[in-house]
């Protein structure tokens, strides 16, 4: 947020960030002083004292020009300094793209998206064979046809790196103008985090907040939901928004069942959301609010833990699980149809957590949608973990942006985790998520479904 | 930096073994105009006697450069630079630790005494670019994330080509008024290329000690070099 300098408190920043830079017990020059000509600072020092007054102003881009005739004085900083901070706060009111904090009509736009998939294609076949299952086993019983793997030089922050890279350049978002970094990750066991690690692989600011957050698969879910909160308080209304898992490393042990580990991919997907007002001249496909649950009763049906070796042990119950997880979606996409006000036939794209590909066809069947409106990532790339419905959303993004058939195109997010926990939220124009939401207010309490939440 | 050329380069020492040297000229640190040598050629000469002072023990003082007639290219440079002094991580680069600025700015120096050379290479992952203005010049910064995914914030970018690169860019666009859209045209088009290559690598020096004592981090080398297309392309 820009903020317009009086004489008095600019003069007082910039004779403190000069004072910095100065040798030790030089007194503060005089205000028309150049203090470069008079030798009392060089070129490190005058780009510290640029960088501080940037930083501590919060101004992008200050002084980016420096007139030859202009001398290098406190007086000339503050004036350029006075100038910057008008210029950006004029801006600002000019674009209202970012609304302030407080602003009721304030949406949450995806702004940028993209993914980075492990680069080794490994087919069913040859992966049957490396877990021990009988050839066809993946192909017929799981319906994988092929696997995304991590090659040797890609792990869960070069795959991350890359989809944010994508996401953020889809969104034309400098890292400077990034608020927070949110990320989930079931498969990065280390410190600093993945989204520490993320902060500097990406050359994030200081003041960019780093947030890692569980859920394995529901992570993406709870990240987004993280970030939708997190936005409405946030200085420059830009986060971003990171799955990464790369299975191939951790459930590589021979003591983790076959069948169970034959079925992941390695692969990461990232997202621009961006505070925007709803009524704002370009349209976008905007957050809405999310339902969640836990049913302990279920959580023996898949157990994950750290082994000695680094890598997980894992127990599960294959059929538990799988029935356990059409019932969540299912679940899930009622709540969201009761949340959204619209009903699963008018969902242009449904983005899901896919254990495999025969269950999402089990469930399509039983939830009475359209297989061609599930993107059915885990076909050729294996179940991605927490990147799976991330991937997925990627891809319904793209196709409502390049097939733009509706006029409120509405996009379903659903996922099951271990525990057995489940999330879900939906996108849809921001004029239409406003309405729903002014709608629901005026009839909050009437709605029987008590599991349905609001971020 | 004063003015002139300091020049570094690599000693063979053996099969896939390199160090780095610095021949120095008879007065001074720097090789002044006319110099014929450009990055990447083979030269020869002989050593002189000459004082040495921590962390600039790759100084060699001599009389004169004699061209051999050879020249590297890029993915050769940059493969022996590999192979010379290569650091895993940022307190690798000069064996000590670097330390923040005390003033608020946010570049990083070492103690002279402290660090065991003066020149180092790391592998790059990231860059962004910063151009500040002075009067009638720029001053060139970058952030960068490199080694074990550690970050050097506003490193002075001293590498001549990439200036050269940048002032023919500044030029195109208009001239120092339009320093902002040098800035992005560096962090969208170009920083693309550069980080699309397979042969990102940096070469991070120390200059002599300032006033101050400390030796200040600098952005010596940056490969991939700019290419004279990457400007068609803007």
């Amino acid at each position: 947020m820009a903020y317009r300098w009086d004489e008095t408190k600019a003069l007082e920043l910039v004779r403190a960030s000069v004072s910095r830079e100065l040798p030790t017990n030089t007194p503060i020059p005089g205000d028309e002083e150049d203090l470069v000509k008079a030798g009392l600072i060089d070129s490190m020092g005058w780009v510290a004292i640029l960088s501080a007054l940037e930083d501590t102003a919060r101004l992008t881009n200050f002084a980016a020009v420096w007139p030859e005739d202009r001398p290098q004085s406190i007086r000339a900083l503050v004036e350029t300094l006075r100038g910057a901070g008008r210029r950006d706060a004029e801006e600002t009111e000019e674009h209202g793209e970012s609304p302030s904090p407080e602003s009721a009509d304030a949406a949450v736009a995806f702004t940028g998206w993209g993914f980075a998939l492990g680069s080794l294609r490994v087919s069913a076949e040859e992966v049957d064979r490396e877990c021990g299952l009988a050839t066809h086993t993946l192909r017929d019983a799981a319906g994988i046809e092929s696997v995304c793997r991590a090659a040797g030089t890609e792990d869960e922050l070069t795959l991350a790196g890359s989809a944010a890279e994508a996401a953020l350049n889809m969104a034309g978002v400098a890292p400077d103008a990034v608020d927070f970094v949110v990320a989930t990750s079931a498969t990065f066991l280390a410190f600093p985090s993945l989204s520490a690690s993320l902060h500097s692989r990406l050359l994030l600011p200081e003041s960019c907040g780093a947030i890692d957050v569980g859920g394995a698969c529901v992570g993406l879910v709870h990240a987004l939901a993280i970030a939708k909160g997190l936005l409405h308080g946030s200085q420059r209304g830009v986060s971003l928004v990171v799955a990464s898992e790369v299975h191939s490393r951790r459930l590589c042990s021979s003591s983790v069942p076959g069948a169970f580990r034959g079925l992941f991919g390695d692969g990461a997907c990232a997202f621009v959301l961006t505070r925007r007002e709803s009524g704002s001249a370009n349209s976008f496909m905007a957050l809405g609010d999310f339902v969640w649950g836990c049913s302990g009763s279920l959580a023996l049906s898949l157990r994950l833990s750290l082994a000695d070796t680094g890598g997980f042990d894992v127990k599960f119950r294959g059929e538990q699980l799988a029935a356990a997880a059409v019932s969540a979606i299912d679940r899930i996409l009622s709540r969201l149809e009761n949340l959204s006000g619209r009903t699963r036939s008018e969902v242009a794209c449904f983005a899901l957590h896919e254990p495999n590909p025969r269950i999402i066809g089990i469930l399509a069947e039983r939830a009475g949608i359209s297989l061609s409106r599930i993107p059915f990532i885990s076909r050729t790339c294996g179940n991605l973990g927490s990147a799976t419905c991330g991937v997925s959303l990627c891809t319904a993004l793209t196709r409502v942006l390049t097939n733009p058939g509706s006029e409120r195109p509405l996009i379903f997010v659903a996922a099951v985790g271990p525990g057995l926990l489940w999330g879900g939220t939906y996108l849809q124009p921001a004029s239409s998520t406003v309405r729903q939401e002014s709608r629901r207010e005026n009839t909050e309490g009437d709605s029987a479904d008590g599991a349905a939440g609001r971020s | 930096m004063g003015q002139g050329y300091c020049v570094i380069g690599l000693e063979c020492l053996g099969l896939d073994r390199f160090r780095s040297v610095r021949p120095m000229p008879p007065f001074g640190y720097a090789w002044r105009d006319p110099f014929p040598h450009k990055r990447g050629d083979c030269i020869r000469f002989t050593s002189a006697r000459g004082t040495i002072s921590a962390p600039h023990v790759e100084d060699q003082h001599c009389l004169g450069l004699e061209s051999t007639g050879r020249s590297l290219k890029e993915t050769e440079l940059v493969d022996a630079l590999t192979k010379a002094e290569v650091a895993l991580d940022v307190d690798g680069l000069f064996g000590c630790e670097p330390r923040a600025s005390t003033r608020g700015g946010k570049a990083v120096w070492v103690m002279p005494a402290g660090a065991c050379r003066s020149i180092c290479g790391c592998v790059l992952h990231n860059i962004w670019f910063r151009i500040f203005a002075e009067p009638n010049n720029f001053s060139l910064r970058a952030r960068l994330s490199v080694g074990r995914n550690e970050r050097l914030e506003s490193v002075p970018v001293v590498d001549r080509d990439w200036r050269q690169f940048l002032a023919r860019l500044i030029e195109r666009k208009g001239g120092l008024p339009h320093l902002d859209e040098a800035e992005h045209l560096l962090n969208h088009a170009i920083r693309r290329k550069l980080l699309s290559s397979s042969q990102r690598f940096v070469r991070i020096g120390l200059p002599r000690p300032g006033g101050d004592g400390q030796c200040w981090l600098m952005l010596d080398s940056l490969f991939p070099q700019p290419s004279e297309s990457w400007l068609e392309l803007l």
